[in-house]
């Protein structure tokens, strides 16, 4: 017995010892569970498995801790309108927002925070990782984390513009659809039919191979596969607005479409509008990561989490886990805007907690 | 009335308590109750009285977001706060039973009335299936709805309101319970239809002695239906007494206000005269169908300018289609609408800017005639920059004026939403948003009919001073007669699309009326507790049955 081990389950059982006596009781069973698996694990696996055991807790108190400093952060920050809001933003909100910020800055001061370019080759192929390569080096003896951050902006700026792209096309088409109704409503709507029969992933690789692999086309290709499931969200929602007598009100008024679309439709539609913006992002962001895995996407020198997974995936036979460090990047990126996605679809279905 | 008995429900101290802006807030204080078998208790009060959150914990239930704090509710020796949910839940629909205010609402249309009728006994192995179905089929014809033993066998849709509504009092009966709950069974039905359903439930109340507690706002009703009346204020009792006492020599000066509450009234106005004088818009013999079916039929009458037209009816005669006809919703299919002498293009779309102004519209359902994410000002002020192209200090003056003009103090009110207000504060802001257009000639379709009594007299009475300041022409639409006695000039009655009969208001108050006019005068209740016996008495149960099936 160490000293870690013995300081390490006193420190827990006086804490749930306190917690109980206080009458804290989500404390007492967070801690005490936690007592119990040490215990238990500690049996089975020894002192390393203690030792992992108490690194995966303290890093969820700190991602915990992270959040919430964040959360309060963002409130003092912002106005008492959206301060008001993100009161209720529950700790997986907070650090979907904290993890997402972290990926723009990071984006966006790529150069600035990179050690050396993306497509600079410092070292031989696969070395591993020392004082000046964080994550050690790819399959060319490129910097793993300089590409990691350029990949950032290259994969999220590209999955943006491309949601961006498919939510006004189809946004804007919804609404007109919901407003005009009529042979205009049905013309759009088979339309998005047409386009949504295709299998999403034949569609790209047929429209990239006609048109060639640059950014344009592929923005272009991934907000029309994309545009037809906004549109229908838009119709189904704005439909349920078009019908309100406030609507009725101002077409009595005279009022044009466009300010009917922009003034009394648009306002009541954005909540399940954004929820969807964040979901679309994510299936966007996995369609690209896709296409370059398959060598369609992004091209080379260019840094790209998707082709990166691809170009190190034969390192993972030898047990390393370079290959999974951006697919780590992807996954923890999806789950933060899930995180936040959740909370604002809560938000907009009004559903009370208790 | 029944014998009184032992003591079914006893309610003491009942303390709910509501979650909002994360935190418990207490709306029900501390309310006493004593039920009786076969006794039928009123509760009545305004809406947020807490009537329908103490009906519902005589089941030992609390909607979502609120809980039974504190208190007892005792039902035949069992104590309810402290029983099981599994066993409250064999409890419910057995032994208690709960009749919503829509049924059409309540039903789900997926399935057979009578599968969702049998669904209880079965489910409780009451009956088996055939049993329970016979009976329901026997419930039905007691109830007197046609066809007993076919109607069962149709979908929800396929019958109508007072139909459906009859049909879930005789599922509610399914396993004879010891208490039934009705929660404003009547409220969206027309007062023909209200009656049939009014009359249908006391019967089946009295036959199987079941004791009932009755919700609703309306004492004229409540004083036909329950042996008690039970005033509740904000979720506190004001004041119980029997029905006949409570009637007579009410005690409270809240009670008193609510008796009191249709004493507003004004004059008649006689239409102008002289040659000059020309109405402000003329309906002249106007058609129009929905499809293939035709809803209007030659429909002509008059507005004059500062007077007040009333177009009664039950649902589905056509009031409210006039209205889209004249807005230029649906263009009529034949006849023309002439507006100051001019006529009206059928289509709004054709109509000029000068002519959508001239005629405003102010709805019945102010929460959705007010659009949720726009502010007071903006909703007010946009019609006035629309129209008069007004702009920065020139539109808020406007705005505050408009407000004014409304009883809404400017400060308070200039930058809220429309959630932030009450529904006769909505209401209010749909009229001011109808005079920033400043029109002619407004639509009024069932302005008061969402709103509480004491409030609906506060909007007549402001839209009457309105009408006296600004000369204003309203159509009023509306099914309730007492509306059209306090506020209208003249009077037209539509029954399936057509006009039946019109005149001005005070002669057609007096015999001798049209057949229909008179179905629907006498049909109001009274605040008689005998009304509804003498009346079922002088016209027979056949004559019901048919007025509430055309």
């Amino acid at each position: 017995m160490s000293n870690f081990v013995i300081v390490y389950y006193a420190l827990l059982i006086a804490a749930s010892c306190l917690a109980a006596y206080f009458k804290k009781r989500e404390i007492f069973i967070l801690v005490f569970t936690l007592t119990l698996v040490s215990f238990f694990m500690g049996i089975i696996g020894g002192q390393s498995a203690l030792r992992f055991i108490t690194t995966a807790a303290g890093l969820l108190a700190v991602a915990a801790g992270m959040s919430y400093a964040f959360r309060e952060f963002l409130i003092l920050i912002t106005p008492e309108g959206v301060a008001k809001e993100l009161r209720t933003a529950p700790l997986t909100a907070a650090f979907g927002m904290f993890v997402i910020c972290t990926y723009a800055i990071a984006g966006i001061f790529a150069p600035i925070i990179a050690p050396f370019g993306e497509a600079q080759v410092i070292s031989s192929a696969f070395a591993p990782a020392d004082e000046t390569m964080l994550l050690g080096a790819d399959q060319l003896g490129r910097d793993m984390f300089s590409r990691i951050i350029y990949g950032a902006r290259n994969t999220v700026g590209l999955a943006l513009l491309a949601t961006m792209l498919a939510f006004i096309m189809g946004a804007l088409a919804g609404l007109l659809a919901a407003t005009k109704g009529g042979w205009f409503d049905q013309f759009l709507g088979r339309f998005a039919d047409v386009i949504m029969s295709i299998p999403s992933l034949i569609f790209a690789l047929l429209m990239l191979s006609i048109f060639g692999t640059n950014l344009i086309v592929i923005v272009i290709v991934i907000a029309v596969i994309y545009s037809p499931r906004v549109f229908r969200l838009t119709r189904a929602v704005a439909g349920n607005v078009v019908v309100m007598d406030y609507i009725e009100a101002a077409k009595l008024r005279g009022e044009g479409t466009w300010y009917l679309i922009r003034k009394e439709i648009l306002p009541n539609s954005t909540a399940p509008l954004i929820a969807e913006f964040g979901l679309e992002f994510c299936f966007v962001f996995l369609l690209i990561a896709g296409l370059s895995f398959l060598g369609l996407g992004v091209q080379p020198p260019t840094a790209d989490w998707g082709s990166m997974v691809r170009e190190n995936a034969t390192l993972i036979s030898f047990g390393e886990l370079t290959p999974l460090i951006p697919a780590a990047a992807i996954a923890l990126l999806t789950v933060a805007v899930n995180f936040v996605v959740d909370w604002m679809l809560f938000r907009s279905s009004g559903l009370k907690e208790m | 009335m029944a014998p009184k008995k032992d003591v079914l429900l006893q309610v003491r101290d009942l303390r709910i308590e509501g979650y909002s802006d994360e935190q418990w807030i207490e709306i029900v204080h501390g309310v006493d109750l004593t039920l009786h078998r076969g006794e039928v208790l009123g509760l009545i009060g305004e809406s947020g009285a807490g009537k329908s959150t103490i009906g519902l914990a005589a089941m030992g239930f609390a909607r979502d977001g609120c809980r039974i704090s504190g208190g007892s509710i005792e039902f035949d020796g069992l104590e309810l706060t402290t029983t099981s949910e599994s066993d409250l839940r064999a409890l419910r629909g057995s032994r208690i039973a709960y009749v919503a205010q829509s049924a059409a609402a309540s039903f789900n249309p997926a399935h057979r009335i009578i599968d969702q009728h049998t669904e209880a006994p079965i489910q409780y192995r009451i009956q088996k299936r055939v049993e329970a179905q016979e009976d329901a089929m026997q419930l039905y014809e007691r109830l007197r709805l046609p066809n007993p033993g076919e109607i069962g066998f149709r979908y929800p849709h396929q019958v109508s309101g007072g139909q459906l509504q009859r049909a879930m009092t005789a599922m509610a009966m399914a396993c004879r319970p010891d208490l039934i709950i009705f929660d404003e069974p009547t409220t969206a039905l027309d007062v023909t239809t209200q009656i049939e359903v009014l009359a249908a439930i006391r019967d089946i109340v009295d036959q199987f002695n079941t004791a009932a507690i009755y919700i609703t706002h309306d004492l004229a009703v409540v004083a036909q239906m329950a042996d008690t009346i039970k005033v509740l204020l904000k979720g506190e009792e004001i004041e119980e007494a029997p029905t006949e006492q409570m009637l007579d020599e009410p005690k409270e000066d809240y009670t008193k206000s609510l008796w009191a509450v249709r004493s507003f009234k004004r004059p008649q106005k006689a239409r102008p005269a002289g040659p000059d004088a020309q109405p402000i818009v003329s309906v002249k013999g106007i058609e129009a169908s929905y499809g293939k079916t035709k809803v209007l039929d030659d429909v002509s009458f008059d507005v004059y300018p500062g007077m007040t037209v009333a177009v009664v009816g039950e649902s589905g005669s056509g009031k409210s289609t006039t209205a889209r006809c004249i807005t230029g919703l649906l263009p009529p299919t034949s006849g023309e609408i002439l507006f100051k002498g001019e006529p009206l293009p059928p289509r709004y779309q054709d109509r000029s800017k000068d002519q959508l102004r001239q005629v405003q519209m102010i709805y019945q359902m102010a929460d959705t005639a007010l659009n949720p994410k726009i502010r007071i000002c903006d909703i007010i002020g946009r019609p006035a920059q629309f129209y008069s192209g007004l702009r920065g200090t020139a539109l808020k003056s406007r705005v505050d004026e408009l407000l004014d003009l409304i009883e809404l103090e400017p400060s308070k009110y200039y930058s809220r939403y429309p959630t932030e207000l009450s529904g006769g504060q909505k209401q209010r802001i749909g009229i001011a948003r109808a005079l920033a257009a400043d029109p002619s000639f407004i639509i009024c379709d069932e302005v008061t009919s969402a709103l509480d009594q004491l409030v609906a007299e506060g909007i007549l009475k402001l839209l009457d001073r309105l009408q006296k300041e600004f000369n204003l022409a309203y159509m009023f639409i509306t099914h309730d007669l007492a509306t059209v006695r306090s506020i209208a000039d003249e009077v037209v009655v539509m029954q399936k699309g057509k006009v039946v009969e019109q005149g001005p208001k005070d002669e057609m108050f007096t015999p001798p009326h049209h057949p229909y006019t008179d179905l629907l005068l006498s049909s109001v209740p009274e605040m008689d507790p005998n009304w509804l016996t003498s009346l079922l008495e002088e016209r027979g149960t056949d004559q019901i049955g048919e007025a509430a099936d055309v």
